[in-house]
C-alpha cells in the first residue's frame, strides 16, 4: 500500500504529463489547420512584396514542431510565454489580464448553474407534481434548444452579466444529468424500504441518496467545469468580455500558435488538476 | 401514472406526425425550399407562406420542413454514436482500471481543452471542393458524432466504476454470470439514467454545432435548410421582429427533444 | 508640509476640475470594431489602429474628408519641385507634442527615415512606393524640411495625410502625439480612453482652442447588435458605421438618429479563379479565362435586387473598381451595370455555350458547375451568394456555396489556389489609384483573378500593366486620370472582377452630439472629432 504522499506525488506527475500532451496536441491541430501562416495584412495592397515576405515569414515556423515545443517549454520554464502572433503582445501579459476575469465568470457560473440544479432537481423529487415536472423539463428543453448566439445576445439586452449567460448555458446539460441520476437512486428499492419506514427526506438524502449519485456527480461537476470554459468561448467573444475565452477565440481564428499553446496548457491543467483533486479525495476516502 | 402514460402517447404521436410531414415534405407544400420571393422578403404568415418568408423571401414553412428531414433523421443519429461511444468508453475504463483506465480520462480531458474546431477544418480542406451537399451533412453528423464522447465519458464511467464495486455485481459475478449477461442485466439498466440523459442532451447539441459548422464549409450549405441554419437566423434581432414566425424552428425543436424525453423510459420502469 | 502640499494639489485638481466643467466639451462615447492592434502610427494597418491613429496623429497635410481637398496642417505650405521628387514643407511654429517636448523639422525627418526604413514594413512607408535608391532627406532649419525620393511619385503630398508624426526626443515615444487627443488609457479587449491634446495646433474661427471635446471613450465591441442596443439607452452617441438592417431599424424608430452620407467607396465583388497554378479540370480553367463568359456572367446577375433585399436599398449597382462617390477618380463614361439574362444566354452560345433543358453546357458537353467561396460570419455576402446562386440558375449554371473561416478562405486565395470564384469585398481605403497598384499590375500580389504573373497573360492585362506604370509617371493629374480612366473602361470590358454593388455610408448619430456631418471617406461620422460637442452630458449620465 502506497503513502498518501505517494499517491499524491504520482498524481502531480500524471497532471504535468497529461497537460503537456494536450499542449503538444493543440499545437499539431493549429500547425495542420488549413490558413496557417496566412496573415490577413497579405489582402493590404499598400504593402510592398519584401513586407508580405517578411509577414510570411514572422508566421512561419522554422523549425520542426516537436523542436519548436522543446523550445517554447525551456523557455516557458524560464518564464517566458512567447510573443502571441495576431495580438503582437507578450502571451503571459495578456493571459495575465484575461484569466481573472474568465475565472470569475465560469467560477460564478458554476455555482448558480449547480445551486439552481440541485435546487430544482430535489423540488422535483420531493413536491413531484406533473405540474412542476414538466415545466422543468420544458424549460430545460428550451435553454438546451436555444443556441448560444441567441443566450449572449439576450443577456446583453436585460443587462445580465456574463457568468449568467455561461450558467443558462451549462444549466440544462447539469440538470438533466443530476435529475436522471437522483430519479434512479430514489427508485432504488432500499431507498423506497427507508421511505415506507418514514424516514425523513433530508435523511433519505445524506444517507442514501447522495452516497450512491456522489460519484457521478463529483465527475459531473468535473465535467460542467470543462463546459463552463468551452461556453465561454462563444460567450465572451459575442459580448465582448475581455476574458481568456475571447482571447482563445481570436487565437484559433488567427491560428496565433503561441497563444493556442498556452491557452490549452492552462484549460488543460485546470480540467485534469480539478478531476484529480476529485478522484484523489475519493481515494482517501475509501 | 396515467397522466406520464398519456404524455408519452402524446409524445409518440407528435415525433411519428413530424416524422411524417417531414419525409413527405413534398406533399404538404408547393414551394422548393430555394426559391426566393425577392418581392416578399421576411414577410408575415400569409395564406401564400404559411410562417412567412425568411430574408431572402423564401418560403420559411417549407424549409422548415425540408430542415426538419435533414435534423431529425441526422442529429439522434449522431446523438447515438456519441453515446454510444462513451458508454463503451466508460465501461471498459470503469471496469478495467489501471493504466487503460486512467489513459481514457486523460483523452477525454484533453479533448474537452483542446480547439477541435480546427480539426474540422482540417477534414474541409482535404475533402474536394465541391462535395454534394448530401455526402457534405452525412460527413458533419457522422464526424460530430465521433467527436461528441468526451463530455459524458467521465459520467458514464464513474457510475460504471461505483457499480463494478456494488454489492449485486460481486454476487453476480460470483455466482458465474456470464460477461454479456452481467453487461446487459446488471450493468446497462444502471447506466441507462445517464446515458438517456446523454442521448437527449446531445440531440440539440448537434443540431446546433451543425449550424457553426456550415460557417466553416462543412454541414448543410446554402440553399438547403436545417434547423441549426434556421436557428443560426435568430441572431438576428431584427428579423425576428419582422417576423415573429421565424421562431417556430426553435419551438418545433423543443417540442420534438421534449417529446424524445418522454417516450424514452422513464424511472418508474427502472424501479 | 507635505500635508499642505496635498491640500494645495487637491484644491488646484478641485479648481481645474470645476473650470473645465465650466467650458466643458464633454465625453464622446462610442465603438471600435475590433482591437487596436498598435498605437505606433507607422505600424498601423487594421481600421481600430488606423481610427485611433486620426484622433491623435498629427499630419502635415491632412485631407479634407468633406471636400476631398489638401489643406495644410501641421505645414503651413508645402512644394513639390518639377522633376516632382523633391518635397519641402514650411512646418508651422511654435508647437508641442501632447507631453510638451517641441516639434520641429527633426521630427519630421525621423518619421520618414523610420516610416521608409525597409525593415519597418509600415504599410504606410510602403504606399509611397521608393523602389530602390536612397530617400535624402535635409532640414536646414527647425522649420523646413525637404525631402528627395530616388524617383518622381504621383500624387506625392496625398500621402501625408497618412503620416502622423513622431517625436525624436520625447521619452514617451510614440505615445507622445500632435494630433486633437491622446491616448490616457487603454484596457486591452475592453476600452481607449483619449484625452483631449491641450497643446493642439488648431483654433476654431473664433479663437477657442480645438478640440473642444475633453475626453473620447472607445469601447471595443465587435458584435453590431449590442453596439446598437447601447447606441439606443444613451450608452453612446454615435456608431461609425452601421449596417443596412439596424440602419432601417433605427430609422423606423426615430428618423432623427440616422445619417446616411451617400454612396461609399467600398464595392463587393466576386472574381473567377484564372490562375494557371490553379488545381482545376483544364476545361473549366477555359471558360473562366473567356471574356464572353464573365461578361454573360455578369449580366446575368440581378444588382438591383442585391441592393434592394441584402442591403435594403442602401447600396447602388457598382460600375467599376471606383466608386462614384470618388469625385476625381470616377469614370463617368462608363456603362451601367445591366441586368439582362437574355443578352447572357447570348453572350455564352455566342461563345460556343449550349443552353438545354435549363442547364448550361459547354461546347465539349461538360455541365458549367462552380464553386463560389465567401468569408463565414458576414451575412450581407452569405445572402449575396445565396442571390447570385439563383440568378445563375436562371441561366442554367449550378453554383455551390462554400464558406470558409478567413484564413482558410486567405490560404486557398493566395497559396493553394483551391477555388473557383470567391465573394470578397475589398477595402478602397486610398482616393488615389496609386494605392491599388498591386491589384492591377499583372506582377501583383492581389491581382486575385492570376497573382503574381511572370508576364501579363492577356493582351489586356499588358495594356493594364502599361497603363498604370504611365499614370504613375505622368506628368499632370489630368493625364494620370485619362489613363486610369482607360484601365477602368479595360475592367469593364473584361470583367477580371465582377463588381456587385458599392455600399452606401450609414452612421447613427445622437442629438446630444452637435456638429456631425457624416461623409463618405473614413471616418465617416467622426472625421471631423475636433469640432465636435456633446450637449448636457449630464442628463445623458442620468439616463445611464
Amino acid at each position: 500500500m502506497r503513502t498518501l504522499v505517494q499517491k499524491f506525488a504520482w498524481r502531480l506527475v500524471l497532471l504535468v504529463a497529461i497537460t503537456l500532451i494536450g499542449g503538444f496536441l493543440a499545437a499539431t491541430l493549429i500547425r495542420f489547420a488549413p490558413g496557417y501562416s496566412v496573415d490577413e495584412r497579405e489582402l493590404d495592397p499598400r504593402l510592398n512584396q519584401a513586407s508580405k515576405e517578411a509577414i510570411r515569414n514572422d508566421r512561419q515556423l522554422h523549425s520542426g514542431l516537436l523542436a519548436y515545443y522543446g523550445q517554447y517549454l525551456a523557455r516557458a520554464v524560464h518564464g517566458d510565454l512567447g510573443v502571441s502572433q495576431g495580438l503582437e503582445q507578450p502571451v503571459a501579459t495578456l493571459i495575465k489580464e484575461r484569466l481573472p476575469v474568465t475565472a470569475k465568470s465560469v467560477f460564478a457560473a458554476m455555482v448558480l448553474c449547480w445551486c439552481s440544479a440541485f435546487a430544482l432537481a430535489f423540488a422535483g423529487l420531493f413536491y413531484g407534481g406533473f405540474l412542476l415536472d414538466a415545466s422543468g423539463t420544458i424549460a430545460s428543453g428550451l435553454l438546451i434548444a436555444l443556441p448560444t448566439g441567441v443566450v449572449a445576445m439576450l443577456a446583453v439586452y436585460v443587462h445580465a452579466p456574463v457568468f449568467v449567460a455561461i450558467a443558462v448555458i451549462i444549466f440544462p446539460k447539469v440538470f438533466r444529468y443530476l435529475r436522471n441520476l437522483l430519479d434512479h437512486a430514489y427508485a432504488q428499492p432500499y431507498v423506497t424500504a427507508a421511505r415506507a419506514r418514514g424516514i425523513s427526506d433530508t435523511l433519505i438524502i445524506f444517507r442514501h441518496v447522495l452516497p450512491l449519485v456522489g460519484a457521478p456527480v463529483l465527475a459531473l461537476a468535473g465535467v460542467s467545469l470543462s463546459m463552463a470554459f468551452g461556453a465561454a468561448i462563444p460567450v465572451e467573444a459575442l459580448c465582448d468580455s475581455p476574458g481568456v475565452g475571447q482571447l482563445a477565440w481570436q487565437a484559433a481564428m488567427n491560428r496565433d500558435l503561441p497563444l493556442i499553446i498556452n491557452l490549452t496548457l492552462i484549460l488543460t491543467m485546470i480540467t485534469v488538476a480539478f478531476n484529480s483533486a476529485l478522484d484523489f479525495r475519493q481515494e482517501t476516502a475509501q | 401514472m396515467s397522466a406520464a402514460r398519456i404524455a408519452r402517447a402524446a409524445a409518440l404521436g407528435i415525433l411519428c406526425s413530424v416524422l411524417a410531414v417531414c419525409l413527405f415534405a413534398d406533399r404538404f407544400t408547393s414551394y422548393s425550399y430555394a426559391t426566393q420571393f425577392r418581392e416578399l422578403p421576411n414577410a408575415a404568415p400569409s395564406s401564400l407562406h404559411l410562417l412567412g418568408t425568411d430574408g431572402l423571401g423564401r418560403d420559411l414553412f417549407t424549409r422548415l420542413l425540408y430542415g426538419t428531414r435533414v435534423s431529425l433523421l441526422l442529429a439522434p443519429a449522431a446523438a447515438i454514436i456519441a453515446t454510444f461511444l462513451a458508454a463503451v468508453l466508460g465501461c471498459i475504463a470503469g471496469f478495467s482500471g489501471g493504466w487503460l483506465e486512467k489513459a481514457i480520462l486523460a483523452a477525454a480531458d484533453v479533448s474537452m481543452a483542446l480547439p477541435l474546431l480546427l480539426l474540422l477544418l482540417a477534414l474541409r480542406a482535404v475533402l474536394p471542393l465541391s462535395i454534394s451537399p448530401f455526402v457534405s451533412i452525412v460527413a458533419t453528423f457522422v464526424l460530430l458524432g465521433f467527436l461528441g464522447w468526451p463530455a459524458s465519458l467521465r459520467v458514464i464511467w464513474a457510475t460504471a466504476r461505483a457499480l463494478r464495486n456494488s454489492d449485486f455485481i460481486v454476487l453476480a459475478r460470483a455466482t458465474g454470470c456470464s460477461r454479456f449477461r452481467l453487461l446487459s442485466r446488471h450493468v446497462f439498466p444502471n447506466l441507462r439514467p445517464v446515458l438517456l440523459a446523454q442521448f437527449w442532451i446531445s440531440i440539440p447539441l448537434f443540431v446546433l454545432t451543425e449550424a457553426t459548422l456550415s460557417m466553416l464549409g462543412l454541414g448543410v450549405m446554402e440553399p438547403m435548410a436545417s434547423w441549426g441554419n434556421l436557428l443560426k437566423g435568430l441572431e438576428d434581432f431584427s428579423a425576428v421582429r419582422a417576423n415573429p414566425w421565424s421562431l417556430s424552428p426553435l419551438l418545433l425543436l423543443v417540442v420534438v427533444v421534449i417529446s424524445f424525453q418522454l417516450v424514452l423510459p422513464q424511472r418508474e420502469e427502472l424501479a | 508640509m507635505f500635508r499642505a502640499s496635498r491640500l494645495i494639489a487637491l484644491f488646484c485638481l478641485a479648481l481645474m476640475a470645476a473650470t473645465t466643467r465650466a467650458q466643458s466639451g464633454g465625453e464622446l462615447h462610442f465603438c471600435l470594431h475590433g482591437e487596436p492592434k498598435t498605437f505606433n502610427p507607422v505600424l498601423v494597418e487594421d481600421e481600430a489602429s488606423e481610427n485611433v491613429r486620426y484622433l491623435t496623429g498629427g499630419v502635415l497635410i491632412r485631407l479634407n474628408r468633406q471636400t476631398q481637398a489638401l489643406e495644410p496642417a501641421l505645414a503651413t505650405s508645402w512644394k513639390i519641385s518639377p522633376d516632382r521628387k523633391t518635397i519641402t514643407f514650411q512646418i508651422r511654429p511654435g508647437i508641442y507634442f501632447s507631453d510638451g517636448t517641441p516639434f520641429t523639422s527633426d521630427d519630421v525627418a525621423y518619421t520618414m527615415r523610420l516610416l521608409l526604413d525597409p525593415n519597418t514594413h509600415s504599410p504606410t512607408g510602403d504606399s509611397f512606393e521608393v523602389g530602390a535608391g536612397k530617400t535624402e532627406i535635409k532640414t536646414p532649419s527647425p522649420e523646413v524640411v525637404a525631402i528627395t525620393f530616388p524617383g518622381p511619385i504621383a500624387g506625392l503630398e496625398r500621402l501625408f495625410d497618412q503620416v502622423a508624426i513622431l517625436s525624436v526626443h520625447s521619452p514617451k515615444k510614440e505615445m507622445a502625439v500632435l494630433g486633437p487627443f491622446y491616448v490616457s488609457e487603454y484596457k486591452a479587449g475592453s476600452y481607449v480612453l483619449l484625452r483631449k491634446n491641450s497643446n493642439y495646433w488648431k483654433h476654431d474661427a473664433q479663437g477657442h482652442a480645438l478640440p473642444y471635446l475633453d475626453s473620447i471613450q472607445l469601447d471595443i465591441q465587435r458584435n453590431r447588435d449590442i453596439e446598437l442596443v447601447r447606441f439606443r439607452r444613451g450608452e453612446l452617441q454615435l456608431i461609425n458605421r452601421l449596417d443596412p438592417e439596424l440602419y432601417e431599424r433605427l430609422k423606423a424608430e426615430d428618423p432623427s438618429l440616422t445619417r446616411t452620407a451617400g454612396t461609399g467607396l467600398d464595392a463587393e465583388e466576386f472574381w473567377f479563379n484564372q490562375s494557371t497554378s490553379a488545381p482545376m479540370p483544364d476545361y473549366k480553367r477555359a471558360w473562366f479565362r473567356t471574356t464572353e463568359f464573365r461578361k454573360a456572367v455578369s449580366l446575368a446577375i440581378n444588382r438591383a435586387d442585391i441592393s434592394r433585399i441584402v442591403y435594403r436599398g442602401f447600396a447602388k449597382p457598382a460600375f467599376g473598381p471606383v466608386s462614384p462617390s470618388n469625385r476625381f477618380w470616377f469614370n463617368a463614361a462608363l456603362e451601367e451595370p445591366k441586368y439582362d439574362p437574355q443578352g447572357a444566354l447570348r453572350l455564352f452560345t455566342k461563345a460556343g455555350f449550349r443552353f438545354q433543358q435549363e442547364t448550361l453546357k459547354d461546347a465539349a458537353g461538360n455541365r458549367v458547375e462552380f464553386t463560389l467561396v465567401t468569408n463565414s460570419g458576414n451575412t450581407a455576402r452569405e445572402k449575396m451568394a445565396a442571390m447570385i446562386q439563383q440568378d445563375l440558375s436562371q441561366v442554367g449554371i449550378k453554383v455551390n456555396v462554400v464558406t470558409f473561416d478567413f484564413p482558410s478562405l486567405i490560404e486557398r486565395m493566395t497559396r493553394t489556389f483551391d477555388y473557383d470564384a470567391c465573394l470578397l469585398g475589398l477595402v478602397n481605403t486610398d482616393l488615389d489609384p496609386n494605392g491599388q497598384m498591386n491589384v492591377w499590375l499583372s506582377s501583383g500580389e492581389n491581382h486575385q483573378w492570376n497573382p503574381s504573373q511572370k508576364s501579363p497573360a492577356t493582351a489586356w492585362e499588358a495594356e493594364i500593366d502599361q497603363l498604370m506604370r504611365g499614370q504613375a509617371t505622368a506628368a499632370t493629374e489630368k493625364e494620370r486620370k485619362a489613363k486610369f480612366d482607360r484601365v477602368q473602361q479595360i475592367v469593364s470590358e473584361q470583367q477580371p472582377f465582377i463588381y456587385l454593388i458599392n455600399k452606401d455610408v450609414l452612421t447613427a448619430v445622437s442629438p446630444a452630439v452637435a456638429g456631425a456631418a457624416p461623409v463618405v471617406l473614413n471616418p465617416p461620422a467622426f472625421w471631423n472629432a475636433e469640432t465636435l460637442r456633446v450637449q448636457n452630458s449630464s442628463q445623458l449620465g442620468a439616463q445611464k
